[in-house]
């Protein structure tokens, strides 16, 4: 396994406006594409002359590395403004992936909050692709508003291809007929068998420890829990030690980590 | 003259042998880097000869104190916890990672040209050697193999020096990390002062470093001398400075979370830093994405950080340790606590370097004793954060 | 209007593990409705009689706010109460409720619990307690959705 410090030149095929401030970049590579990558991991991207951030990689097209981005900073505006044919570069794939595969045979449950559909995108197309092999696949999907949702045009496929999907915003706006209230609401809307349910987290990290409860409450096992949790990164290589939390280096230890690895973590104050 | 192998057993030389070392170290093509004085202490840097070690030089230690002091024999070795580790050398505090131009079709990426200059390294301490060893597992290892730090790393040569006085603030032997040296060096010396002549027992670590020796005079050592040089380092492990408690402090860290002691210390600590730059095995950086002025040309600088910084930790608009009490308690329990999650070791090798560079005197063997203290009457009067029960 | 059979309004989850004979005693106060699509349970000034257990279907409490139609605070799904305004004074409804869909629900007559409490106060323990757990769950979720957690980093702008 070689040292992934030089980033891989990658052009930009097409981008798509999810939201007012939340893009999707498809990039094919021009250098030496990265390794295989598996749903949950992420990149580096950068922006030439600005930096890089993490970006979790939501899902292959063709050639082509798709990586969800919201605009909050200097690189990922840059990003987010870039235009299709402009060069980023690209290191990775780096991380823990989601374990899709694990659910073979359950109630796959994806709970995914804001931009945290993003991260889990892939795990979700990965098993419709296969969707004889989980019992069910159920999708919760809690976000700001309507028009706050991403990827919204995909989710009358992801219905059709054998996913129960749940959608519900914080605050409504005119016209909008379906459910308001936070995204642990949902999970009794969508009658999850406990027993048999593998869950995968990914929002704000309030929201997944409070869906994690949830979960629980309802007699999910911790360890059935997986969640995408996000510390500073600097490296993505587990050499700059920014990306701690406690014991776990979340470059290398996630950003999947178990329930039961980081509930004890979770409220442990500037941790 | 000789040339030994480690079968023969330990050798003696006189302290005019260092001079013959040091140039068969360059003749080797090393550059030599030691101790020496300069600017009221003693700190590392290139050894133009042997004369320029401290002969003569010792140094007063105590909790937020440093004075070199004259000593009264011409021992070059009889100081420790100098301001700087060896790491400024393996590890060096600013590396360009790439470069990279505009150019009409987008950009193009160059690796940052780090020559491995081929160092030999005259005096490390069996704290530092230790030290070298734990920042070999986290930066050389594994998928750190082709880094620039291995690279640097694998061309070292090493003379050890055993301790036989140590330090005010040392406690390297409540560590486990000396004052013998431990595996790891080409060579190993003891030094011996007093009416018989100043001299060194010479113990040879590898190949390379009988090799070394080829030039240097050097005789077998009697039976006598070596009991005496090896006694005294044995000695040192009774006249430490202090000690780190005893017990498990991984777990006595991931205990401690919410110990009042954490308020206490950060009400003295100024969150300089101090002590992460002169500890030896802290590694943390960051990054740094520069332009010219022209915009066409970007480099990619890695610098040395710390986790007192309050940038270190930023997500999401603010840092997530904020206060001083949650940047101590993240310096403390990942050196003495997590680090053995992450890295299969303590991250500290009781060198005594961030009590003594501590501007308020900070001693993390007493905030460690405060904490077995705490945790021994029952833990901490705060309410329930104990955390998830799953 | 038609008696709520006993065992169909025990097994509502907001009447789990009530004793059976308070939920004997409840159920002559409620009946089993059918709410259309459309169907508007109440309206915010209103005065506040009765509440409702549902049981299939999703409901929607709403505010008119002149300019923007009605705006849907919250929806509300099987095994919820939907209805606290008629246990305190003044009575009053203060939003909206319709059925988004075809719903169906348990409708109780708010006087007759009221009375029913005053003569069982075992009874009233027992309802004022689920009562107050369901709201509280409301609080603590709207809570959360106050903190707009999926708003960007920095609280900048606003979508619309």
């Amino acid at each position: 396994m070689t040292l992934q410090t030089l980033p891989a030149r990658y052009r930009i095929a097409w981008r798509a406006a999810e939201t007012h401030d939340t893009v999707t970049l498809a990039l094919e590579p021009v250098d030496q594409p990265i390794g295989t990558h598996l749903p949950g991991q992420f990149t580096m991207l950068y922006a030439f002359g600005i930096g890089e951030v993490p970006i979790s990689i939501s899902g292959l097209a063709g050639r082509c590395l798709v990586q969800t981005i919201r605009s909050v900073g200097a690189v990922t505006r840059a990003l987010c403004e870039a235009d299709p044919g402009q060069l980023v570069g690209v290191r990775g794939p780096f991380g823990t992936h989601w374990g899709v595969a694990d659910a073979a045979g359950r109630e796959l449950v994806i709970v995914a909050g804001g931009i945290g559909l993003a991260p889990l995108r892939g795990a979700l197309l990965a098993a419709l692709a296969a969707r004889e092999r989980y019992r069910r696949i159920v999708v919760l999907i809690g976000a700001r508003s309507p028009h706050e949702l991403v990827f919204a045009e995909e989710v009358a496929a992801w219905r059709a291809a054998g996913a129960d999907v749940l959608v519900t915003v914080d605050r409504a706006s005119a016209g909008w007929t379906g459910h308001v209230g936070v995204v642990t609401q949902l999970i009794d809307r969508a009658g999850i068998d406990p027993g048999a349910a593998l869950a995968l987290i990914c929002g704000p990290e309030v929201m997944m420890r409070l869906t994690a409860r949830e979960l629980c409450a309802h007699g999910v096992a911790p360890g059935n829990i997986r969640l995408s949790l996000e510390r500073n990164m600097r490296c993505g290589i587990a050499e700059c030690g920014h990306c701690q939390l406690g014991p776990l280096l979340l470059c290398r230890d996630g950003p999947v980590v178990s329930y039961t690895q980081v509930a004890p973590l979770l409220t442990v104050r500037e941790l | 003259m000789q040339h030994p192998t480690a079968a023969d057993g330990p050798l003696l030389m006189d302290a005019t042998a260092l001079e013959p070392l040091c140039s068969a170290l360059r003749r080797a093509g090393y550059q030599v880097i030691g101790p020496t004085v300069r600017d009221g202490a003693i700190v590392l840097g290139e050894l133009g000869s042997a004369a320029d070690l401290p002969f003569g030089w010792g140094v007063s230690l105590q909790p937020g104190g440093y004075r070199i002091r004259r000593r009264d024999d011409t021992a070059a070795f009889g100081h420790s916890a100098g301001p700087q580790s060896w790491k400024q050398f393996l590890h060096p505090p600013r590396e360009k990672v790439w470069s990279a131009r505009r150019t009409a079709g987008g950009f193009e990426v160059e690796p940052g040209d780090n020559p491995a200059p081929r160092l030999a390294f005259l005096g490390v301490r069996p704290c530092d050697l230790s030290a070298i060893k734990i920042q070999d597992q986290v930066l050389g290892r594994g998928q750190h193999a082709g880094s620039t730090y291995a690279a640097r790393r694998s061309g070292v040569f090493i003379v050890a020096v055993n301790c036989t006085e140590p330090g005010e603030t040392c406690f390297c032997a409540s560590m486990g990390t000396g004052p013998g040296a431990g595996p790891g060096y080409d060579l190993a010396l003891t030094e011996v002062t007093g009416e018989d002549g100043h001299r060194f027992l010479v113990e040879v670590g590898s190949p390379a470093g009988a090799d070394m020796l080829a030039s240097v005079p050097t005789r077998r050592a009697d039976a006598a001398f070596a009991r005496r040089a090896r006694s005294a380092v044995a000695a040192a492990s009774g006249r430490m400075g202090r000690s780190m408690p005893a017990g498990i402090l991984h777990d006595l860290m991931a205990a401690s979370n919410d110990a009042d002691r954490w308020d206490d210390v950060a009400a003295r600590c100024l969150t300089c830093g101090n002590c992460t730059m002169a500890c030896p095995t802290c590694f943390c950086t960051t990054v740094e994405d520069t332009t010219d002025l022209s915009g066409d040309h970007a480099e990619r600088w890695r610098e040395w950080d710390s986790c007192f910084d309050l940038d270190f930790s930023y997500l999401h608009g603010g840092p997530v340790r904020s206060s001083p009490r949650g940047r101590y308690r993240q310096w403390l329990t990942h050196k003495l606590g997590t680090w053995h999650d992450q890295f299969g070791s303590s991250g500290c090798v009781g060198c005594g370097r961030c009590i003594v560079w501590c501007p308020v005197g900070i001693d993390l063997t007493e905030e460690v004793a405060a904490m077995q203290a705490e945790a021994a009457q029952g833990g901490t009067r705060h309410a329930g954060t104990g955390g998830e029960q799953p | 209007m038609n008696r709520a059979e006993t065992a169909d309004l025990a097994a509502h989850a907001f009447l789990r593990g009530m004793p059976a004979d308070h939920v004997a005693l409840l159920s002559a106060t409620a009946a089993p409705v059918s709410l259309p699509a459309g169907h508007r349970l109440f309206e915010e000034g209103g005065r506040a009689a009765n509440c409702w257990l549902l049981t299939a279907g999703q409901v929607a409490l709403d505010l008119p706010v002149p300019g923007r139609a009605n705006l849907i605070v919250e929806t509300l799904g099987s095994g919820d109460v939907i209805g606290f305004s008629w246990l305190s004074p003044p009575h009053q409804w203060q939003f909206g409720a319709q059925a988004l869909g075809p719903a169906s629900a348990f409708e109780l007559d708010g006087p007759a619990v009221q009375a029913l409490c005053d003569a069982h106060p075992e009874l009233g323990y027992q309802l004022a307690m689920r009562m107050l757990a369901a709201a509280v769950r409301r609080l603590q979720a709207t809570r959360i959705r106050l903190l707009d957690l999926y708003a960007p980093p920095g609280g900048r702008g606003d979508a619309e």
